[in-house]
């Protein structure tokens, strides 16, 4: 995959970005912000999305829970050059503000979105509708929108996708995916027939997933990474510590990466965002990452289902651990204790200090038997 | 949590599950039967089930989502209904959903009914209920309109929108939403209304105290550089800014308001002044 990385003044509307590494300081809001000279430019990165031959900056702007058109605005000004939305998100709004914001910046970026539809006739006709509110003709990428397995792939969709692009409204054709993407992506590989994975991939996930990005980037397929800050934007530990720039570079860094979609609300995420371009990753950086995969090693379940069947008191691991997430995680005690309490009497009345010696061994490390411990003492 | 509401936490759920099924039936309309088993969802793991876009749910403070499939001949309807933080959350998630081209209908707080899709929300909940049916342009408003009412009588909680949404002036309103993080993309406006108008745009911002208020107009006034005072509320300012136009941004008591996108900041100030005076 090529990769290069060039410098670009951004003072377009005259504006300019403050010094890279320098603490946030939103300078830009002045109209007589300082000559190009005066501010350090932003270095942006390119790489090529696979087969597409379509050149975009390794960071992109995922739209999905943006809500002010100016950061789209912006992000455009600056060089941003790929976008995504989905016909699902806001039902519609979404699509709306990203279509109005472009305007005319349009054509010169990449712009994608995605359909839910489960039959031809839907997919089409929500394509319509998707270049309708994007107020333009063509989407340069046009996904299945979270599909887990092969199976959720029927061939209709395959062809919806084919006659969009003939009828050249979708320039290229993909599959996004949250879950299963170890399976689903060897496959969409061999199948031969899409052009872009869009896949959940960052720091935290088990080296799995990598070979499964390398395979799809070996086929030609243009990789789009999401969820890359590992929840981290709405994660305050991740976000106190500085770790969200360092969780984006490492996957910008990944070669067989083309882009990144990280969600984007406001200018200073965006301004955030753009250091992680042109910037390696440090030692620093692999520091922070792996201070907080220690943190979050011990004690989240990452439902690989490797446990199932190893407790000698016959416990259901994985799901005590998510009800304990429920409480601890998400502050959902009531629901957590709720599904606690729905197993069965001999399960909630059994404690893991009654064993001399666990016999689950998590290969992410939780440590499942404290964990247990804990949701029995709050729970039961 | 103390002993005695411990002991009360099992009585409260099983009231709880009991609601669910009230509000969650197929009954409510004649002729719907439901067709597979109920589904419900966290935030643990809603993406399961809206992908990507369990994101939207999320931050606006998604608690968990309960949903049914109905049938009736061809026809499918699927209804979900998700538990907020809180009623303004619910009403929330519903503005961000809403057409805004379609006026709100006084169901619940608010809500919108469509040939094929109907939402709304009261109390904590919002709802949704999707049509699916091989005819592109079947209308299901009659039997949408059923559930909808059904569900609204078995719901518990608020039937009256955010009173901010008052405090917006009326004329030459299109639309306002609830936006969950920085309000006019500024991080230092968390959360707060969003008021769109023909021309320009109105928000309100709630600090919790008024030296919270005072913290972040002052550090919002040091981003836009010649920002000058207005007299306006308790404190202001006003700056021309890329992106923003003309912009007036101040403080009353615990309030954050202003105006964006207007020509000029003058006249940003002149609407947030009646704004302002709305303001509690």
């Amino acid at each position: 995959m090529s990769s290069t990385t060039s410098r670009r003044d951004f003072l377009s509307a005259g504006l300019a970005l403050p010094v890279l590494g320098a603490g946030s300081s939103m300078g830009f809001w002045s109209p007589d912000t300082p000559a190009p000279e005066a501010a350090s430019p932003i270095k942006l990165s390119y790489r090529t999305l696979g087969k597409t031959g379509l050149k975009v900056t390794t960071v992109g702007f995922g739209c999905m829970i943006t809500s002010d058109p100016s950061v789209v605005q912006r992000a455009a000004d600056l060089g941003i050059t790929y976008f995504d939305t989905a016909r699902g998100y806001q039902r519609g709004n979404n699509e709306r503000m990203v279509g109005a914001a472009l305007g005319s910046k349009r054509k010169q970026v990449v712009l994608s979105t995605k359909t839910e539809a489960r039959d031809k006739a839907g997919q089409l006709a929500e394509l319509n509708t998707s270049l309708r509110e994007l107020n333009t003709d063509y989407v340069d990428i046009w996904y299945l929108h979270g599909k887990g397995s092969p199976a959720d792939i029927h061939d209709d969709m395959i062809e919806a996708l084919q006659i969009a692009k003939q009828q050249g409204k979708a320039r290229f054709i993909g599959v996004s995916t949250h879950s299963g993407q170890q399976q689903l992506l060897p496959w969409m590989a061999q199948k031969g027939v899409f052009d872009v994975v869009l896949a959940a991939f960052n720091f935290s996930m088990d080296p799995g997933m990598e070979q499964a990005i390398d395979a799809a980037a070996k086929a030609g397929m243009g990789v789009v990474a999401m969820k890359v800050m590992a929840g981290g934007s709405r994660n305050q530990k991740l976000a106190q510590n500085g770790a969200m720039l360092a969780a984006l570079k490492w996957v910008v860094n990944h070669p067989n990466v083309a882009t990144t979609v990280p969600s984007i609300t406001d200018m200073d995420q965006l301004e955030q965002n753009l250091k992680a371009m042109g910037n390696p990753l440090s030692a620093d950086d692999h520091k922070l990452l792996a201070a907080h995969l220690e943190l979050i090693q011990p004690l989240y379940c990452r439902m690989c289902g490797k446990c199932e069947g190893t407790c000698a008191q016959g416990l259901p691991v994985a799901d005590v651990l998510r009800f304990l997430t429920y409480a601890d995680g998400y502050g959902q005690f009531a629901l957590g204790r709720e599904k606690f309490l729905e197993l069965p009497a001999t399960q909630i009345a059994a404690r893991c200090s009654d064993c001399a010696e666990c016999t689950v061994k998590c290969p992410f490390g939780v440590q499942v038997s404290d964990r247990m411990a804990r949701a029995q003492e709050l729970f039961a | 949590m103390r002993a005695s509401q411990l002991a009360l936490l099992p009585i409260l759920l099983a009231a709880g599950v009991a609601h669910a099924q009230d509000y969650l039936s197929c009954q409510l309309a004649p002729g719907w039967a439901q067709s597979e088993p109920k589904r419900q969802y966290t935030a643990d793991n809603l993406y399961d089930y809206k992908d990507g876009g369990a994101e939207g749910y999320l931050i606006y403070g998604f608690v968990r989502m309960d949903g049914i499939t109905c049938k009736s001949g061809a026809s499918t309807l699927a209804i979900d209904v998700s538990e907020m933080n809180d009623a303004d959350s619910a009403y929330g998630v519903f503005t961000a959903n809403l057409d805004p081209k379609l006026p709100i209908a006084r169901i619940g707080m608010g809500g919108q009914i469509q040939p094929q899709s109907a939402l709304f929300a009261k109390g904590k909940y919002y709802i949704e209920i999707v049509a699916i049916d091989p005819n592109p342009s079947g209308d299901h408003t009659a039997e949408l309109r059923a559930f909808v009412t059904g569900m609204q009588q078995h719901l518990q909680g608020r039937d009256t929108p955010p009173e901010a949404l008052a405090w917006f002036p009326q004329e030459s309103l299109a639309s306002i939403r609830l936006v969950p993080e920085s309000v006019l993309g500024l991080k230092q406006l968390k959360r707060g209304y969003v008021a769109t108008y023909k021309q320009g745009q109105a928000f309100i911002v709630l600090e919790a105290s008024p030296e919270a208020a005072a913290g972040v107009l002052k550090e919002l006034r040091s981003h836009f550089d010649g920002a000058s005072t207005a007299p306006v509320g308790d404190e202001a300012f006003q700056a021309k800014a890329p992106y923003m136009d003309g912009i007036c941004i101040f403080r009353k008591g615990r309030y954050l308001g202003g105006y964006a996108n207007l020509p000029a900041p003058q006249e940003a100030c002149s609407q947030a002044a009646k704004l302002a005076a709305k303001l509690p």
